[in-house]
Formats: C-alpha cells, sequence, structure tokens
C-alpha cells in the first residue's frame, strides 16, 4: 500500500511542479495576483505531498516494514526506535527525499514571507523553484524511488550503516541540508531579478535574511559534522579536506562572501551584479556537491551509497540550469548597475577585499577537490591531493582575511579617517602580539612563526570586536549601562559576535593542532602511561552487549600525582548484522583540554594497541561554532527590525 | 571590459563540467582495497543462470577469479574475452558477481558472448557489492580460500592472467 501511496503523491507532485514552473509563460498575460495566488497554492500543496510521502516512508521505517527495498537495506527489527527514525535519510533515496522536501519548504516560505517584495519577483522565483523541484522529483521517480518493492520480502532488514549510529548523525544531515538547499533562494532571486531587468536596493535586505538564515545552517551541520568525525571515527581528528566535506565547505566560503557583498550591495548600492554572480555560484556549488557525493565521482569517506548513473543525471540537470543562469546573467547583468565609485579608504573596499580573498580560496579548494579528476582526465596520472596542500592554502588566504576583520569592524562607509583607525588599531595590535608571544612562550615555550601569527591575529579580532561592543554600550542613549546592553543594534552584535567566534575558532584549530600530545601505544594491563601532568592506567577490558552490538569495553583510571581523578570507558563495537567494527572514543572534556583515548587492535590476550590523545583547547572549535551560530540568529531576528517593521506597516 | 569579464565564468564553469563528464566514465580510485586480507564478505544470495542458492560457504577453494560485472557495463563486454582466454587454459576458475542487472538480459548477454563463468552469484541489488567494496562495474578480485588477495579497478587486459594470476597459482 505504501509504495502506491507514495508513489502517486510524488507523481501528483511531479505534475504540479510543471504547473508552478509554467507560469513563467504566462506571466505577462495573466493578472500577477492572480498567478501569485496560483503558485503560492501550488508551492503549499507540493510542500505538503512531498510531507506526507515522507512520513510515509518514517511510518515504514518504525513499523519495520521490509516490504520496501529502500527500508530492507537500511533498517532491522533490533535498531532502536530513534536510529529507525533517522535511517530515513541514512542513504541515498531517503537522503534524496529529504533534500527535496526541504527544497519544497523552502519555496513556501518564499511564498510566505516576501510582502516587501514585488509579485512579479515572487512569481518568477516560484517559478525557478518549480523547475528545481521538478528535476529533483523525476530524479526521485526515475532512479532513487525509495518506495521501490523488494521480493521475496526479507524477514530481517540488513541495519543501518554502523557509522551513521550516532546522535550527532541523527541531525547533522538535515540541518547541512536545510542550509546547503537554502542556497537556492538566493539563486532563484537572483534568476528572478536577472528575468526583469530590475533589482532596488530593499530587495536586497529581505534576500540578505534569507541568506544569513541558510548560513547559520550550513555552519551548525558543518559543525556537527566535524564534532561527529572526531567523537565517532577514533582518530581525534575532526576535519580532513575530504571531498565531500569540501563539498560542504565550498558553499560555506561563497555563502560568507554573499553575505558581506550584500551589505554593500544594500548600503551602497555597488556590488550588485557581483552579489547576483556570488548567488548563482554558491548554488551551483550545492549542487556540485550534491553531484560529487551521489556519483562517486571521487574516492571519499562519506560515499555511502553512490552510483555513475545518478551523477550522470544530477551533472545533465547542472550543466543546463547552471549554464543557462550563467548566459542569462552574461546577458542582462548590465541591467544591475546602480552606482560605481567608491573609495579606497572605505569600509566598501575592504569588504571587496575580503570578498575577493573568499573566492580566490573556495577556487582554491575546488581546484584541490577536482585536481585528481583533472590529472586522469589529462592521463598525467593519478595524483590525490592531501591535507597539506589545502592546509596550506587555506592557511595563507585565510589569515589575511582575519587581518581584515578589525578594520572592516571600524570603518565607516564612504570614506574612512585613516589616521584615527591606523592609531586605534596599532595599539589593539600590539597588545595582541604581547599576549599571544607571552602566553605561547609561557605554555608551550615554542617558536613556531605560523602560530605566533595566527594567534595574534585571532586574538586581535577578538579584542577590536570586544572593544568595539564595549563603546557602543559607553556610548549608548542610556545612562544605564545594562540598559545601554539590551539596546544595542543587533546588526552590530550579530556581526561581531560572529568575528569573535573565528578568532575563537582559530585559537582552537591553531592550538591543537599544533600542541596536541598523541600516544599510539601497546599497553599490557596493569601498565600506566605518563601523557601531560596525567598519568593513565590501563585496568581491564571487559565485554559487553546491546540489542544490536557487542562491544568490548576498555577501563583506564586517570592519576594526576597518585591522586584518583576519573575513569575511561572507550569502546570497540562489532555490529551484529553488518559485522562493522566501530570506535567509541572515551573523552574527557574541560575548557582547556580535552583527554581523548580510543581502544585498538586486541594484540594478544592482555595487550592492546590504545591511542591516547591530549588536545588543548580544542573545545574553542565547538565555543567558536556557536558564537558564529549566535551571531548569525541575532542577525536574522534583529530586535530593531523587528521594531522598524512594526513602525512601517501601519 | 566588464561585459567580457561576466563571460569568465561561464568559460570556468564549462571547463569544470568538462572534467566531470569525462571523470564520470574514469575508475575513481586505485588505492588497494582495505578488503585485501580479509574474509569475502557473509552473503545469502542466488546464482544467475539456474537460480539455486548460493553463500560465501560455497566459495571456499583454492585460488579463484571473482569477476564483477553488468550486462549495462560497456566496459565489463570489451574484458569478456579475457576471460573467455582464461577459462581455455584450465588453470583458475573464475565466478561472476553479476552486478545491478536484470536476469533476462545478464542470460542473454552469457548466451551471445560466451560463459567463462563457473557459476554466477546474482546481486540485482547491489548489497554484496557494496560489501566488497565495489566502485563500479567491472571489478576484479583474486581470492583464495575466501580470503581476498588482489583488487582490479576497471577491465582487465591481456596482462592480466600473466601478472596478477599465474604468480599467485605458482605460490601454491
Amino acid at each position: 500500500m505504501i509504495t502506491e501511496i507514495g508513489n502517486i503523491l510524488l507523481s501528483i507532485a511531479t505534475s504540479l511542479s510543471l504547473c508552478m514552473f509554467s507560469t513563467v509563460f504566462v506571466r505577462r498575460i495573466i493578472n500577477v495576483d492572480k498567478i501569485l495566488l496560483f503558485s503560492t497554492v501550488i508551492t503549499h500543496v507540493i510542500t505538503f505531498l512531498i510531507f506526507i510521502s515522507f512520513c510515509l516512508l518514517a511510518l515504514a521505517f518504525l513499523s519495520d516494514n521490509f516490504s520496501l527495498k529502500y527500508v530492507a537495506n537500511n533498517s532491522n527489527i533490533s535498531l532502536d526506535t530513534i536510529y529507525k527514525f533517522s535511517a530515513v535519510w541514512g542513504a541515498h533515496e531517503g537522503s534524496i527525499l529529504l533534500w527535496v522536501f526541504i527544497l519544497s519548504v523552502w519555496g513556501s516560505s518564499i511564498a510566505l514571507f516576501s510582502n516587501n517584495i514585488p509579485k512579479i519577483l515572487v512569481v518568477d522565483m516560484l517559478a525557478i523553484m518549480g523547475i528545481l523541484l521538478l528535476f529533483f522529483l523525476i530524479f526521485i521517480l526515475l532512479s532513487s524511488n525509495p518506495f521501490d518493492r523488494i521480493f521475496p520480502i526479507p524477514l530481517n532488514g540488513r541495519d543501518l550503516n554502523p557509522l551513521l549510529q550516532d546522535p550527532g548523525l541523527i541531525i547533522h544531515p538535515p540541518m547541512l541540508y536545510i542550509g546547503y538547499v537554502g542556497t537556492s533562494v538566493p539563486f532563484v532571486f537572483a534568476i528572478a531579478v536577472l528575468m526583469n531587468r530590475k533589482i532596488e536596493l530593499k530587495w536586497l535586505s529581505w534576500l540578505r535574511k534569507w541568506v544569513i538564515c541558510s548560513w547559520v545552517f550550513l555552519t551548525m551541520g558543518i559543525s556537527l559534522g566535524s564534532w561527529w568525525a572526531y567523537h565517532e571515527l577514533g582518530w581525534g581528528g575532526w576535519w580532513f579536506w575530504d571531498p565531500v566535506e569540501n563539498a560542504s565547505f565550498m558553499p560555506w566560503l561563497s555563502i560568507t562572501a554573499l553575505m558581506h557583498s550584500l551589505i554593500v550591495s544594500e548600503k551602497r548600492g555597488i556590488f550588485i551584479s557581483w552579489s547576483i554572480l556570488l548567488a548563482i555560484l554558491t548554488f551551483s556549488l550545492s549542487l556540485l556537491g550534491t553531484f560529487l557525493v551521489r556519483s562517486g565521482i571521487l574516492v571519499s569517506v562519506h560515499a555511502f551509497a553512490n552510483d555513475p548513473e545518478r551523477g550522470l543525471y544530477i551533472l545533465l540537470f547542472l550543466t543546463l540550469i547552471i549554464g543557462s543562469s550563467l548566459l542569462l546573467y552574461f546577458l542582462r547583468s548590465k541591467y544591475l548597475v546602480f552606482q560605481k565609485e567608491y573609495s579606497i579608504s572605505s569600509k566598501e573596499f575592504i569588504l571587496l577585499i575580503n570578498n575577493l580573498f573568499l573566492t580566490i580560496t573556495t577556487f582554491a579548494i575546488l581546484l584541490g577537490t577536482l585536481y585528481p579528476l583533472i590529472s586522469s582526465s589529462l592521463n598525467m596520472g593519478k595524483i590525490s591531493v592531501g591535507a597539506p596542500y589545502f592546509n596550506f592554502i587555506f592557511a595563507s588566504l585565510m589569515l589575511p582575511i582575519v587581518l581584515l576583520m578589525s578594520p572592516a569592524i571600524y570603518s565607516s562607509w564612504k570614506k574612512t579617517n585613516y589616521k584615527y583607525l591606523t592609531k586605534k588599531l596599532s595599539i589593539i595590535l600590539f597588545y595582541s602580539i604581547i599576549i599571544s608571544y607571552v602566553f605561547l612562550n609561557i605554555f608551550y615555550d615554542s617558536d613556531i612563526f605560523i602560530v605566533f601569527i595566527a594567534l595574534s591575529l585571532a586574538v586581535f579580532t577578538i579584542f577590536s570586536s570586544t572593544i568595539k561592543i564595549f563603546q557602543n554600550i559607553k556610548n549608548g542613549i542610556h545612562e544605564s549601562f545594562l540598559k545601554n546592553i539590551f539596546l544595542l543594534p543587533s546588526r552590530l552584535l550579530s556581526n561581531l559576535l560572529s568575528h569573535i567566534g573565528i578568532g575563537v575558532l582559530i585559537i582552537g584549530i591553531t592550538i591543537s593542532n599544533y600542541y596536541s600530545i598523541q600516544k599510539e601505544v601497546v599497553m599490557k594491563k596493569n601498565t600506566e602511561i605518563l601523557i601531560k601532568n596525567l598519568s593513565i592506567k590501563f585496568v581491564d577490558v571487559k565485554t559487553k552487549t546491546s540489542k544490536n552490538y557487542s562491544s568490548q569495553v576498555g577501563i583506564f583510571d586517570a592519576f594526576s600525582n597518585d591522586k584518583y581523578l576519573l575513569s575511561f570507558f572507550p569502546e570497540k563495537r562489532t555490529y551484529n548484522i553488518q559485522k562493522n567494527i566501530m570506535t567509541e572514543a572515551a573523552i574527557d572534556s574541560n575548557f582547556l583540554r580535552d583527554i581523548y583515548i580510543a581502544l585498538g587492535e586486541n594484540l594478544s590476550n592482555d595487550s592492546w594497541v590504545v591511542r591516547i590523545y591530549y588536545k588543548p583547547y580544542i573545545q574553542f572549535l565547538w565555543y567558536g561554532a556557536a558564537l558564529m551560530i549566535l551571531g548569525g540568529i541575532f542577525g536574522i531576528f534583529g530586535r530593531n527590525k523587528l521594531l522598524k517593521n512594526i513602525k512601517n506597516d501601519p | 571590459m566588464i561585459r567580457k569579464l561576466s563571460l569568465l565564468p561561464i568559460a570556468i564553469f564549462f571547463a569544470v563540467i568538462y572534467f566531470l563528464f569525462i571523470g564520470l566514465d574514469k575508475d575513481p580510485t586505485l588505492i588497494p582495497s582495505p578488503l585485501i586480507g580479509k574474509q569475502l564478505p557473509e552473503f545469502n544470495s542466488k546464482t544467475l543462470l539456474d537460480n539455486s542458492k548460493i553463500t560465501n560457504n560455497d566459495l571456499l577453494e583454492k585460488t579463484y577469479i571473482l569477476n564483477v560485472w553488468g550486462s549495462w557495463c560497456y566496459a565489463c563486454s570489451i574484458e569478456h574475452n579475457y576471460f573467455i582466454d582464461i577459462k581455455k587454459k584450465k588453470s583458475i576458475d573464475i565466478y561472476g558477481l553479476n552486478y545491478k542487472d536484470n536476469r533476462k538480459s545478464a542470460v542473454k548477454w552469457l548466451k551471445d558472448k560466451g560463459n567463462p563463468y563457473k557459476k554466477n552469484i546474482f546481486d540485482d541489488s547491489g548489497n554484496i557489492a557494496i560489501e566488497l567494496g565495489v566502485y563500479g562495474a567491472p571489478e576484479t578480485f583474486l581470492v583464495n580460500e575466501g580470503i581476498i588477495i588482489h583488487k582490479h579497478i576497471g577491465p582487465i587486459d591481456k596482462n592480466y592472467y600473466k601478472e596478477v594470476v599465474l604468480p599467485n597459482i605458482k605460490n601454491e
């Protein structure tokens, strides 16, 4: 039954999205109010239909309906209920369904929240949304149908990939997808603007909120992914420059650039056509990411399910949609010029440089990701581009951006008093350098130059942003300090919090990267090992069985100066059905460091390979990400903006 | 000037697309399979021709070739003649893993081109292939008593027998 209903719902949604797209042919003939009503209703109906089919699939998982091939391949009776639910997007078919569902929700949201922009623009945006939906729905029906049957019906399923049986992975894919797919909003906006040959600055402030929104979700998705890798993969790493990670990071960089160029476009009426191009670029990178993940064209640890045939379909679509968008851009971008002039000594110029660096970084990562492909296509041999390339490129291109953050914060539009700026910032920079130098010498007794530079810049950004916040509080309209805190412009707060977040993130990255202590040793029971100032004693290994896996649990006690501190219980799990072995590291975190213990191979009766890491400041990664996300949220739900809207709408 | 510059994105885009299209046909990796030295994964399936039961326990004999193929796969038809040649040498058995295929066209394919395989495992869902770490057909494994000892990605050529198979049989 579920198969039939699911297929019918998806087919109806497919034909409706064709209707939604077809408004593009009648937009000048029929009254725009009527078309808008039509598109709005259809969008909501499509969203509803896809939602129901998504629920059906979830129901099939929860009720162990193994007559569906997708369920049989990715679930199991003994799987925990929460994982049965997250298994809905645990493999290709379901995750594409989730993709489409989220796309339809973004479409519905455009229809709902677009009072401030002209109706014809909304109609056009929904039409473009329609063709995106059409493509992905056809893709599902033709080659990725989660409602396909299997016969004979197996008694039990083949279980969810054990890698995915982790709390971090329940919400990581949806978050990432919401952000990923959210880049479709600036894209459809860009196309609609190009179709109408016209743009107004207030439309850009409408767009900016959507961009921040998908930026927030992308940031959350990426950080959750890192968090998962750190906890689950057992190697203590959190970023691997894996093609699929890059696939999510490139749209992030490009949407970050877009976010900044939109600020300039909105305030000053310049770089508009650049913003439009970035909007197209960001969505192209999202589609490219989907293609890379789904086609298996590159080697990746994330290649859970891939198939060249599916890749070809996505690639054809990518060529068609992005090719025609860029062509449209080429033909129409000349209509988008408002004002051309700007001064070198202005905020807009600094933001231009920031955009330049972000774009170059994006392309450098794109190049590194696709290089194995390019070189093998040109018969230059098989080459894999590893972390050293990416680390080098990334550090050398990102540090200038970080250096520019503080001047950008302190400079003003149109014309900046550089003398005043330099004087003020050089004092802060001076203190940042001194503090970083002293810090590194006291705690790490080290003189690695790049660490010193990165740390100084991070501290510089944090200091200058914090000082700016205090300045604003001090110069606020109220006399009371507290009241002024609540009256801080949320846009400024959003800006400063995110930049402080970047600073904190860099501290985490640099110090944990350079000053980790890693020990991979063979340990016998009842022996001890010294790491930093802790001595870790290997007590025993016990066997534990759970519903769908059995595991060996190591017991380690940590002592400091012969005083017992805590115990670690790293696990090695063997999942019953797929026979995969998974590492569950035991981690003790506090503000300044993580101790990370993972159980390796069992060599003989009582000796084991054990990995013990001491990772200083690694928690700063998550703090930094959290601050950036918080900043983003302030940017979307700005209190001042809400007030202004209330005033404007009588 | 600006107008000419806006052609640049199009140029870059099509260059990227070009490589992606080419890349689709290439195999993505020469990294040896992590499965080398490991047991064949467990499976429980049917054979292609007579639909009888076949499991990993039926594949425990001394060195044999396990070839992943599909009638839809062009490269498979290229390497097919080499397998027929290897079969004529009668020194090693060849098993097939019929990957994501449709039974009818697979049977017809073997009828038309000749059947070098001792038995074929029918894997229409591709699940066994996933366990084997298969990226795409064709891939060829050399297996000894259920343990994978060599993996070849892409179509084999005339040197495969001499360079890969022979040294491994001689060792026995």
